[in-house]
């Protein structure tokens, strides 16, 4: 029996490490996956050159990354696209969520599921969907002209303004579906009598909202927030097939200029790399503030 | 005992999942099969089609696996694959465009089979057509097209605005643009349409009067450059006057061709293969292009000529056996794609052809190769250079804020250069 003590572990120890294997598939797999591809991202992001041919530079790409004007207008493009859907499409989200949590309201299932269907779509496939709506010829100027609000088609990929306001309409039309389920999980935890209570009170419909749905909601607000800055950041598809990131660059993402450094022309991989870094900087800059804001707990 | 097993079950499972992912392709390719990468289904394609079935005669059981892909795809996977060096994942051989060939093999010398000693004759092919495919003295692809410029117009549309094909033979691009707006008053037709924002078709104005986007250093010359101001002064005067259109890709180009949408159009001969596709038969016609009023400015040029490259992960001795048999050897191939698809060769042997002089009914009876051919011999010189693409991109955007957004070409010209010379790291 003694000589057998050494190996027993007792339930706790034991437990634990039955988790940590679990976790260790996972981890495995997000290091090989993940990790490491961002590792040898980094390692790139400190070389020049072209194509194969690369040697260190050290922070010659991230110095460079401060002279390119092209860069900077998609920074302002891709935060412009940040500051005006990420509020637009929560508040959206969450009005959405409200009115399908609201008790009297019929055929909730049908709109449920008609306001999350736009997720399912592909972002390629709903991007060249939305570039025929909004073409010259398209649906949209034939409805407008039909209805005698315009006279003449409008050129809607053809000015600064109307081609990023159609990747944001575009950006809402995809995404607050997505957003507004979480908002609706979170409100069926909100117990009913707690509603019943403020009206009692003497709450409107608008006090009830902030007072009790937004508190209630906020870890799960902050989640959206945090996913929609990430993937917003990130916008891609949309800049690259509703748009093309015309006129011009004016409808340019940063990963859609990072694709063309690394893919058109003569191939930039490493400086493709270091703008990718300055995307990361921005995410994981943009996330802390979030938590630190709006975790309250 | 049994959550060990569990444990163990869910990493082997993981492990399977990881080797999974980094398995070869270790089917046993059949020897007698290559694979080819490349575009345009009325034209390159339907040449490596009619190759295969010419060299299935000598080679019985040859099978061509011929895959459709636009050049912008090839160009990405080119750039992944040499990035990655997953050679692997390469076809056998794939149609390259000439501007590409030299900045491929610089950036990514692994991509492609040297084939200068292959036994492939180049000497045979026109030279300043090999010229793009040899660097540093070796070849690397066996030419194929040469693009010369065309100008095609349905005659009949002509007629309603009184007007006959022999109108827009040798004519300035101001010339031009008045006739085409006699065209559009009359009919209410735009003249042409082209793809993408124009970068391309600015290319071909600036090369027809022999000069480049680039200096005689290599760098980047779009402010001080008259030939390259004069083309983008004519072309934003045609798209201002609604004489040419511009769709947007290639597919939305296409249509504006098979829909009618306009009287004809400019662009390389290997648009024949699309115009004989859309028709109406009898009623097209073609004739050289138009010139940039400038000292030396010429009647042709070319745009998007390619060739054909054996890849790193060739099966080396098939692929060079069918080049040399077919593109680099047999007459009968290019006799049959260029009444098909306006295939010109640029393999000596071929133009030696009769079928060159024949009248096309398609085209009015126009002896149109022949003519074709004539052009072909007039273009003048250009340089190309490895910094080509990034000045298309850049002149695409500069189009884009001239058309669009109102800057002044002078600005947009000076921002567009000033961007290349960035990318180039000058």
């Amino acid at each position: 029996m003694e000589q057998k003590k050494g190996f027993k572990l007792g339930l706790n120890q034991k437990q634990g490490l039955i988790g940590w294997a679990f976790l260790s598939v996972a981890a495995a797999l997000i290091i090989v996956m993940n990790f490491y591809p961002m590792f040898r991202g980094f390692l790139f992001s400190l070389q020049t050159g072209v194509g194969a041919n690369m040697e260190y530079a050290g922070l010659f790409n991230y110095r460079r990354l401060l002279e390119d004007p092209q860069f900077r207008q998609t920074v302002s493009n891709t935060f412009f696209y940040l500051a005006v859907q990420v509020p637009v499409m929560i508040v959206l989200g969450l009005i959405l969520a409200s009115m399908l949590n609201s008790k009297n309201l019929k055929f909730k299932g049908f709109f449920r599921t008609t306001i999350f269907l736009p997720c399912t779509v592909g972002l390629v496939a709903y991007s060249l969907v939305f570039r025929q709506m909004f073409a010259v010829s398209g649906i949209v100027n034939t409805i407008a002209m039909n209805i005698g609000i315009m006279d003449t088609p409008f050129n809607w990929f053809g000015t600064a303004w109307s081609a990023r306001l159609i990747i944001i309409l575009g950006l809402l039309w995809r995404w607050t579906g997505f957003n507004m389920i979480f908002y609706l999980a979170g409100l069926q935890n909100i117990d009913q009598s707690i509603y019943e209570a403020a009206r009692i009170d003497g709450a409107n419909v608008l006090q009830q909202f902030r007072r009790i749905t937004i508190p209630v909601l906020r870890p799960i607000i902050l989640l959206t927030a945090i996913m929609s800055t990430n993937g917003t950041l990130q916008l891609f598809d949309e800049s690259v097939n509703l748009t093309g990131g015309g006129p011009g660059i004016t409808s340019r993402s940063m990963s859609h200029h990072i694709f063309n450094a690394a893919f058109q022309g003569i191939p930039q991989i490493g400086y493709a790399s270091a703008m990718s870094f300055v995307i990361l900087l921005f995410v994981g800059t943009l996330a802390f503030i979030q938590i630190k804001i709006g975790d309250k707990r | 005992m049994k959550k060990l097993l569990v444990l163990l079950l869910t990493l082997v499972m993981a492990g399977m999942l990881l080797t999974a992912c980094g398995r070869d392709d270790a089917e046993d390719v059949a020897v007698n099969e290559l694979t080819v990468w490349s575009w345009d289904p009325a034209f390159n394609m339907f040449a490596m089609e009619v190759a295969a079935e010419i060299f299935e005669r000598s080679n019985p059981g040859f099978v061509l696996n011929n895959v459709e892909m636009p050049w912008e795809t090839i160009d990405m996977q080119l750039t992944t694959i040499g990035i990655s060096g997953e050679h692997h994942l390469l076809p056998d051989i794939m149609l390259i465009q000439d501007q590409a060939i030299e900045i491929s093999v610089l950036t990514f010398p692994q991509l492609f089979a040297d084939i200068t000693n292959s036994g492939i004759n180049f000497n045979e092919f026109a030279s300043g057509k090999t010229d793009f495919s040899v660097v540093n003295g070796r070849n690397f692809a066996v030419p194929f097209d040469n693009g010369v410029t065309i100008t095609a117009f349905r005659t009949d549309i002509l007629a309603q605005a009184g007007l006959t094909i022999g109108d827009f033979t040798n004519v300035t691009w101001n010339q031009f643009i008045d006739l085409g707006r006699q065209v559009l008053d009359t009919t209410g037709m735009p003249l042409l349409s082209t793809y993408g924002v124009g970068a391309s078709f600015m290319d071909v104005m600036v090369k027809s009067a022999g000069t480049s986007l680039f200096d005689a250093n290599g760098q980047p010359n779009f402010v001080n450059n008259p030939a390259f101001r004069e083309a983008v002064d004519r072309f934003i005067e045609m798209v201002d006057a609604g004489v040419m259109l511009l769709p947007g890709d290639w597919s939305d180009y296409i249509g504006t061709l098979a829909a009618h949408d306009v009287a004809g159009t400019l662009a390389g001969c290997w648009i024949l293969g699309t115009i004989q596709e859309v028709g109406p038969a009898g009623v097209w016609a073609v004739t050289n292009i138009p010139r940039l009023n400038i000292p030396g400015g010429t009647n042709y040029s070319s745009w998007g000529g390619s060739s054909w490259v054996i890849t790193s992960n060739a099966n080396f001795d098939l692929a060079v056996a069918f080049m040399n048999y077919t593109f680099a050897g047999s007459t009968e191939l290019y006799d049959r794609i260029l009444p098909a698809a306006g295939a010109l060769s640029t393999w000596g042997p071929a133009a030696a052809s009769t079928v060159y002089l024949e009248p096309q009914p398609f085209f009015g009876g126009q002896t149109v190769f022949a003519d074709i051919i004539r052009f072909s011999q007039n273009i003048p010189d250009f340089m190309g250079g490895i910094h080509h693409y990034t000045a298309m991109d850049q002149i695409d955007i500069a189009l884009g804020n001239i058309i669009n957004l109102g800057m002044s070409i002078e600005d947009a010209l000076r921002e567009a250069e000033a961007a290349v010379r960035f990318e180039m790291g000058l």
